[in-house]
């Protein structure tokens, strides 16, 4: 148990890493420092003092080093547009977008789950179609679509919702709806085919054999197996707590991290894109890290085995 | 290990279900008008007709003259529509392939050195699927600016590390396999043995798994377009309108329907498509 601990935080650690030395490598593929910062037509002089003053001028692997110190530190520079901490500013919209993805993710799986295992159970009923049918179309139909189909209908139509803004909780249904349809067909979707393929193993049909009463067998035998590939999906959907609303904060015009994410990609404050990014990975790897400790409580065959199969 | 066939066995020969007939005339219809934009469209993209500014389409109280509608500056609601379908498609096209070379060539590096080159593939598999792809791709964008090279190019990036994932997997079972080693003891080249022996035997596959990333990269670019971080104005695509077409949705909704009708139906019937091919090609199902 201790090895496969220690491996799994040495993975999560190197790929944290990679992800900084992605943001150093593509800072410094994208022009110079100083002559960004600095303007066009500032003085030579002025432009090498600059250099000289944030290390620009020592070899590359120093700065390589420097920027994985700083960033260590929880130096991860300022904005370039009100020169306030990159990472004070992106801390501030955390809770706005948690507001939409919290809620949203309990929607997923308050919806998802229930309705991919009944659809599995009641293979090729009515019930089972329209939620393939809802599957297919959460995949299909991009969450800008879905956004402004909703306004068109609840705002604009009705009336009965505002279309955007941050004022009350009123403001906060439309889109969590659409952060959580999509995510609950993707989740249905998937908890049916993983209860399918665990309700044709040789096991559930021993189990029904020896007179176990099918509810039984579903919950003590089905879902326990199904729950692994599930979990996966989930996991994943926690990682995307801090990004995964930014198309549709931009939708509704709430103020949270994506709006942020996008704002200062089109104003080019490459500080905050950075400090997001990080930020991103560091949510995903944990995740990530999760879902493998859960594995090894769910499933007690994968504690001390490899993990990576061949594809 | 089981053989990868590229022939499916001799079956009853069925006809594809009529929504799979649906969807393959349906991108018929949008490659049509991709390749003869010039020809079918009413108008030029950008030429304005200021007495018809936000005049409805036909059924809505519309005339022929502008049958999809107008947008606020009078311009064709389907002359726009019909460009934003070539671009759209054209990124799209781009990127998959882009997507499917890079990840195919890597997967087949790491499967032929073997030691540090597979486990350095096998590190960027990871990182890649360490971040939200729409993260990676705005950060890159922050950097690096916007041109509509880097676009195709970055959406070529989606979706690598699958390609990556099964041309190793496949090319190592491969290799276990009679016909490889066959090859290589004949004194075929490398490139001679991936190239001419392995990739046809694996294609099957990789076709599959390109119409899957294809709707995935007309969903990303539509999204960034609609962000207004994709394409740039004056070039139109299906997401730039419908995030154009946004400002006006109490007014003029058919600005931003036309558009949203075109991607999703476009994007599911790829997806069709790819699970029917899925479950005709695909060898591990059957």
């Amino acid at each position: 148990m201790l090895r496969f601990l220690t491996v799994r935080l040495l993975r999560a650690a190197l790929t944290v890493a990679m992800v900084v030395t992605f943001a150093f490598v593509v800072l410094r593929m994208s022009g110079d420092p100083a002559q960004i910062i600095m303007g066009a037509d500032a003085p030579p002089e002025a432009v090498e003092a600059f250099r000289a003053a944030w290390g620009l001028d020592r070899p590359l692997w120093v700065q390589y080093f420097n920027y994985f110190g700083a960033i260590l530190s929880g130096d991860l520079g300022r904005s370039m547009r009100d020169g306030r901490d990159a990472i004070q500013l992106v801390a501030e919209r955390i809770p706005a977008t948690l507001a939409l993805t919290l809620p949203a993710l309990l929607m997923k799986v308050a919806l998802g789950i229930p309705a991919g295992i009944y659809a599995a159970l009641h293979r090729n009923s009515w019930v089972d179609r329209l939620v393939m049918i809802v599957a297919v179309a959460g995949f299909t139909v991009p969450s800008f679509v879905l956004g402004l189909l909703l306004v068109l209908v609840f705002a604009v139509q009705l009336g009965w919702l505002p279309s955007g803004g941050q004022e009350s909780w009123r403001h906060a249904i439309l889109p969590v709806v659409t952060l959580g349809l999509g995510g609950a067909a993707v989740l249905a979707r998937f908890t049916r085919s993983a209860m399918l393929e665990v309700l044709g193993q040789p096991y559930i049909r021993t189990a029904s054999a020896k007179g176990v009463p099918w509810h039984a067998v579903v919950t003590n035998h089905a879902l326990p197996n199904a729950a692994i590939p599930t979990v996966t999906i989930i996991g994943f959907m926690m990682g995307s707590l801090i990004a995964g609303a930014v198309v549709v904060e931009s939708v509704f015009s709430w103020p949270g991290v994506g709006r942020l994410l996008v704002v200062a990609v089109a104003n080019r404050d490459l500080a905050v894109v950075q400090c997001i990014l990080l930020l991103v990975a560091a949510t995903m790897v944990f995740a990530n890290l999760v879902v493998d400790l859960l594995y090894g409580l769910l499933d007690p065959r994968l504690r001390n085995a490899p993990k990576r199969a061949v594809a | 290990m089981q053989v990868a066939v590229v022939t499916p066995p001799k079956r009853r020969v069925a006809g594809p279900p009529p929504l799979v007939i649906f969807a393959i005339i349906w991108l018929v219809l949008m490659l049509a008008t991709a390749l003869l934009a010039d020809v079918i469209s009413p108008y030029a993209y950008t030429a304005l007709d200021l007495r018809n500014r936000l005049s409805p389409p036909i059924g809505l109280g519309g005339s022929l003259v502008h049958a999809l509608g107008t947008d606020e500056l009078g311009r064709d609601v389907l002359s726009r529509l019909i460009y934003s379908i070539r671009t759209s498609l054209l990124i799209a096209f781009g990127a998959t392939i882009i997507g499917a070379l890079i990840g195919t060539s890597l997967g087949f590096l790491a499967a032929h050195f073997r030691g540090l080159v597979e486990q350095a593939v096998l590190a960027l598999v990871d990182f890649s699927a360490s971040l939200p792809f729409l993260i990676l791709a705005l950060a890159v964008l922050a950097f690096f600016g916007n041109s509509m090279l880097l676009l195709v190019c970055l959406l070529g990036l989606h979706a690598w590390e699958r390609y990556a994932r099964i041309a190793r997997g496949l090319a190592l079972a491969a290799g276990s396999q009679g016909y490889a080693a066959a090859v290589r003891q004949l004194g075929a080249s490398p490139w001679r043995i991936y190239g001419r022996h392995v990739l046809p035997n694996i294609a099957s596959t990789l076709i599959v798994s390109m119409t899957l990333a294809f709707p995935e990269i007309i969903l990303l670019e539509s999204g960034l377009s609609f962000l207004g971080l994709g394409v740039q104005p004056p070039a139109t695509s299906l997401g730039s309108m419908v995030g154009y077409g946004r400002e006006y949705l109490t007014r003029a909704p058919w600005i931003m329907l036309a558009p949203a009708t075109t991607i999703v139906i476009t994007t599911l019937s790829v997806s069709l498509i790819g699970d029917w091919l899925r479950d005709r090609l695909d060898p591990t199902l059957h």
